[in-house]
């Protein structure tokens, strides 16, 4: 029986020193007889004894602890090497740990919800269209009829004025058995109820966030049953959900509402019972046990083509509801994405790319520079390695126990990387305002991946040079030449991308963008939320233009369904000879290039009834008609669209990305009231805010516009951008100074190693700079190389980077340059410092060495 | 005469066999073995003990303490009835192939 085998086994190991004793015992006794009759030649014993335990099959876990503690032994004795050894090893990993930590959470760890795996995320796809949110009419048509689906969640995030609160708060209408379904639990009084909350005469109640309840109420016990005013409407509070509730937003909702009653908070809404884009809500449903998501987007397509008979206009045709897993924080990342065509591409890949590519050039520097320190290391104890091998120990034992060695380091730089990933992931967290919930603490999944780079990195850092030391006659310095091109290869790399995004930020700072912002107001009016028909929204537009226009400071006002550095955009995806573009579709007025000051180039403006023309900027003039004169053609979107005009280009929402593009058609009615009203000033744009937001007010009290500064969404913009060109400046600028650090170590190595061969030139009369060509002769083909490959590698890489770089070109010459001569001076340096030593060398003293 | 090696299976009968008649301590299986084979088979130290380890784990025979003839506490082999359906086992195998390759070197 074989496990009855491994118990025994396992006894073995278990009473090993007993066993051990009594085989010691029993060859002892065997000897004496043997000795007795006169036979006596034996081997080593202990060797004899150690061959009869290895039948126990446990030998290697004796070597291994022993290896252990000689490793052990070996870093206390070295503490500088050991310290130094551990943290560029913990920067290294740590990097990565943060990076695939940030993976972790988005994509594989499921979010804090009951069941995970059973939500599905909805959208909408037709033919032409795309829509990340659906009509709620529809919503609660699927509710309704659906059999794949136990429950169908939605969700719609508002913002609303909040008394007592300066800026209006987000808040999420939810339909009530949105916690119960979530699993999620109350901290305080009570959590949604569908009983309760949807019937028709429920009253209005409220679910605060912990983290408002604190800053607003100072987490007062006894808020429960208080009334708060929103919209100027009383709510009742019912509870505070506990501060792990995720929620399926990642916007951090201050307060969640019925949905039932959005109508009561926004005067007028018709959310529920209108089809029209312009309120839609986010769908997630619960599969039934026993069905695949794919039954249930089966049975979604034909209940839309049911619910098409009654609303032809409100369903799509050919309409799809597509899912996508619910559970993971990825789904949430969609937002509120819609549009014509195909879908745009996916932003997170290139971002996961380079930053999977950076931390792994960042642990390739740091272990070149471990793998060099520790081939100098090998040559200080070559004594030490020629005595164990002169008292019998083994070629494959000798690498074993080195490479252990540097396993054992890598533990030790894979638990410090643990801490240091945690510490990156986390203030990056904080500082991107990232919502509580996403629990940046490593996982199992990070540990293991954590573990498995620390393996990767004694097998990267610690086999060459354990195989060298090992096998001292071959020392090859081809090794530490390939070690100093990969390391100088890995922190150009970092250096140049580092550098590009650096200067678009600079270049987005200073550059002009195609518009200018500094002195516009934008009004979001949210007509749509309070139930204006377009009608009623054209009349409301007129006369508050033209009040706003009398206003003191105010230099001209326009309309736009996306206000330029705002979050509302309209995209259609394009692709022309292979590359896609980023169409950005923007319905405005003819007021709007005067009002944003951007230039109109050729051709003429939109004009009042113009249903069928459309301006294009000039950046898709240039890529789609090259060399052709784009007037008057014909494009295709949905319907055709003739050219009368080209506006000079103006990334108003993509500002970043490069290829995206900009069309503008005239407003058409239907838009009317989902419009924001664009003020230019004379005056600084902060005095005029005021009369502006009164005026508006005073038009409609039962409205809430929300007034801003462009300028402050510009600068909301840029802190991104800042985030990641600082993240990657200090990544590039650290892996950079260790690698600068480990040529530093090589040359000196190699100027201590020929110190009599130099003793002898400098006898004979050598000038100084032959001598410093012969100890830095060897290091220029590597640095050379590396610096090459660097350049290329960041060249191919930095095209990930197109869509962030705010117009600068990814192989912007002006980085290039800089980079490629901040690094040679600086390894100029790092090599000439130790240098130099070689040339006050003292030609006696170095003769007599030895 | 030179030593003739012993092939680490058949060492592994003998020992089971020698066993079957009372438990031995591990000089009196080298002992045994050697003089029952008319002092032509010589158990070597280094391969008597790997293989005793081994038969110890398969669970063929236990190790009970018992009193040498030099009055030393030492450990004696004791075949397992496990032990014992090993050695009927491998001796009709042995028996079989020995036959089997008698016949060859016969004929052939």
């Amino acid at each position: 029986m074989p496990s009855a085998a491994f118990f025994r086994r396992l006894r073995y190991l278990l009473n090993r020193r007993r066993f051990d004793r009594e085989l010691a015992g029993d060859m002892e006794f065997h000897r004496e007889m043997a000795a007795r009759a006169g036979s006596g030649h034996f081997g080593n014993t202990l060797r004899l004894r150690e061959e009869a335990r290895e039948a126990w099959g446990w030998t290697w876990i004796d070597r291994l602890s022993q290896d252990l503690r000689y490793a052990a032994r070996m870093l206390r004795r070295s503490p500088g090497f050991t310290v130094a050894a551990v943290l560029m090893l913990a920067l290294g990993i740590g990097v990565n740990v943060a990076a695939f930590g940030f993976f972790d959470l988005v994509f594989l760890r499921p979010m804090p919800v009951r069941d995970p795996d059973t939500l599905l995320r909805f959208h909408r796809r037709a033919l032409q269209s795309y829509a990340f949110a659906l009509p709620h009419p529809e919503m609660a048509f699927f509710r309704e009829n659906s059999r794949t689906l136990s429950a169908v969640l939605a969700l719609t995030p508002t913002r609303l004025a909040v008394e007592g609160e300066e800026k209006q708060l987000m808040a999420n209408f939810v339909t009530a058995n949105f916690f119960s379904e979530l699993g999620a639990t109350a901290r305080l009084g009570r959590l949604l109820d569908p009983a309760r909350d949807e019937a028709a005469d429920a009253e209005p109640v409220v679910v605060l966030n912990p983290g408002f309840w604190q800053r607003h109420f100072g987490a007062d016990p006894l808020v429960i049953g208080k009334t708060i005013r929103l919209n100027d409407k009383l709510a009742t509070i019912v509870g505070v959900a506990s501060s792990e509730f995720s929620g399926l937003s990642l916007d951090n909702p201050a307060l969640w509402l019925p949905i039932t009653q959005q109508p009561y908070f926004s005067n007028g809404s018709r959310l529920l019972t209108d089809f029209s884009a312009n309120g839609s809500v986010r769908m997630w449903g619960r599969l039934r046990p026993g069905f695949a998501p794919r039954a249930a987007e089966a049975e979604l397509r034909s209940l839309a083509a049911e619910l098409r008979k009654q609303y032809p206009t409100g369903v799509w045709k050919n309409e799809s509801l597509p899912s996508d897993p619910g559970g993971y924080a990825k789904s949430l990342l969609i937002a509120d994405r819609s549009g014509t065509g195909t879908e745009g591409r996916d932003d997170l890949f290139p971002v996961f790319a380079l930053l999977t590519t950076l931390g792994l050039l960042i642990l390739a520097v740091a272990c070149g520079n471990l793998g060099s320190l520790l081939l100098a290391r090998g040559v200080a104890r070559e004594r030490e390695i020629a005595i164990r091998v002169a008292i019998g120990a083994g070629r494959g034992r000798l690498i074993r126990q080195l490479f252990t060695e540097s396993l054992l380091m890598a533990l030790l730089g894979c638990t410090a990387g643990l801490a240091v990933g945690y510490v990156v992931l986390r203030s990056l967290m904080l500082f991107t305002e990232t919502p509580a919930w996403l629990n940046p603490a490593p996982d199992w999944r990070v540990m293991v991946f954590a573990i498995g780079m620390g393996f990767a990195a004694a097998i990267l850092f610690g086999l060459t040079p354990a195989l060298q030391a090992a096998r001292p006659r071959h020392r090859a310095s081809i090794v530490r030449q390939f070690l100093v091109g990969a390391q100088v290869a890995a922190s150009c790399v970092l250096l140049i991308v580092a550098g590009l995004l650096g200067r678009a930020l600079t270049h987005a700072v200073s550059a002009n963008p195609g518009f200018e912002y500094q002195q516009v107001i934008s009004i979001d009016l949210g007509l749509a939320r309070h139930g204006y028909s377009p009608a009623r929204a054209q009349a409301y537009l007129d006369t508050l233009q033209s009040r706003l226009r009398v206003l003191p400071g105010v230099e001209s006002v326009s309309l736009a369904l996306s206000p330029p550095l705002g979050t509302r955009s309209e995209g259609a995806g394009l692709s022309i000879d292979g590359r896609a573009l980023n169409v950005q579709i923007n319905r405005v007025d003819p007021q709007f290039f005067q009002t944003m000051k951007i230039p109109l180039l050729r051709g003429r403006n939109l004009m009042r009834g113009d249903s069928h023309a459309m301006v294009i900027s000039e950046s898709l003039a240039r890529r789609a008609w090259p060399g052709q004169d784009p007037l008057g053609k014909k494009f295709t979107m949905g319907e055709d669209y003739t050219i009368v005009g080209i506006a000079g280009s103006a990334r108003l929402v993509k500002l970043e990305d490069s290829d995206s593009v900009e069309v503008y058609f005239l407003i058409g009615t239907a838009d009317l009231p989902a419009m924001s009203v664009l003020v230019r000033t004379s005056a600084p744009p902060e005095d005029v805010a005021r009369s502006v937001a009164s005026t508006t007010k005073a038009l409609d009290p039962g409205t809430f516009p929300e007034v801003q500064l462009l300028k402050a969404g510009f600068r909301r913009k840029l802190r991104g951008a800042e985030a990641s060109a600082l993240t990657v400046s200090l990544l590039g600028v650290i892996a950079h100074l260790l690698a600068c650090l480990g040529i530093v170590g090589v040359v000196a190595y190699a100027v201590s190693q020929r110190t009599k061969e130099i003793g002898i030139r400098m006898a004979l009369g050598a000038q100084p700079g032959r001598i410093l060509s012969l100890v830095l002769r060897q290091f220029s083909g590597p640095v050379i190389a590396g610096l090459l490959v660097g350049v290329g590698a960041a060249a191919g890489l930095s095209s990930l980077l197109r869509g962030q770089l705010y117009g600068i070109s990814n192989l912007d010459p002006i980085t290039y340059l800089a980079a490629i001569a901040m690094f040679i001076v600086t390894v100029a340096v790092a090599a000439l410092l130790p240098a130099r030593r070689a040339l006050r060398v003292d030609p006696l003293r170095a003769l007599r060495y030895e | 005469m030179p030593k003739i090696e012993m092939p680490s299976g058949a060492l592994v009968l003998l020992i089971l066999r020698v066993l079957r008649s009372g438990a031995l301590h591990g000089y009196a299986i080298a002992q045994r073995i050697h003089v029952l084979s008319s002092e032509v088979l010589h158990v070597e130290e280094g391969a008597l003990y790997p293989a005793l380890q081994r038969i110890l784990l398969k669970g063929w025979v236990t190790s009970e303490w018992g009193i040498s003839e030099t009055n030393r506490k030492v450990r004696f082999y004791r075949l397992t009835p496990a032990g014992r359906k090993q050695l009927e086992a491998e001796l009709s195998d042995y028996g079989r192939v020995h036959e089997a390759i008698q016949s060859v070197l016969r004929t052939a």
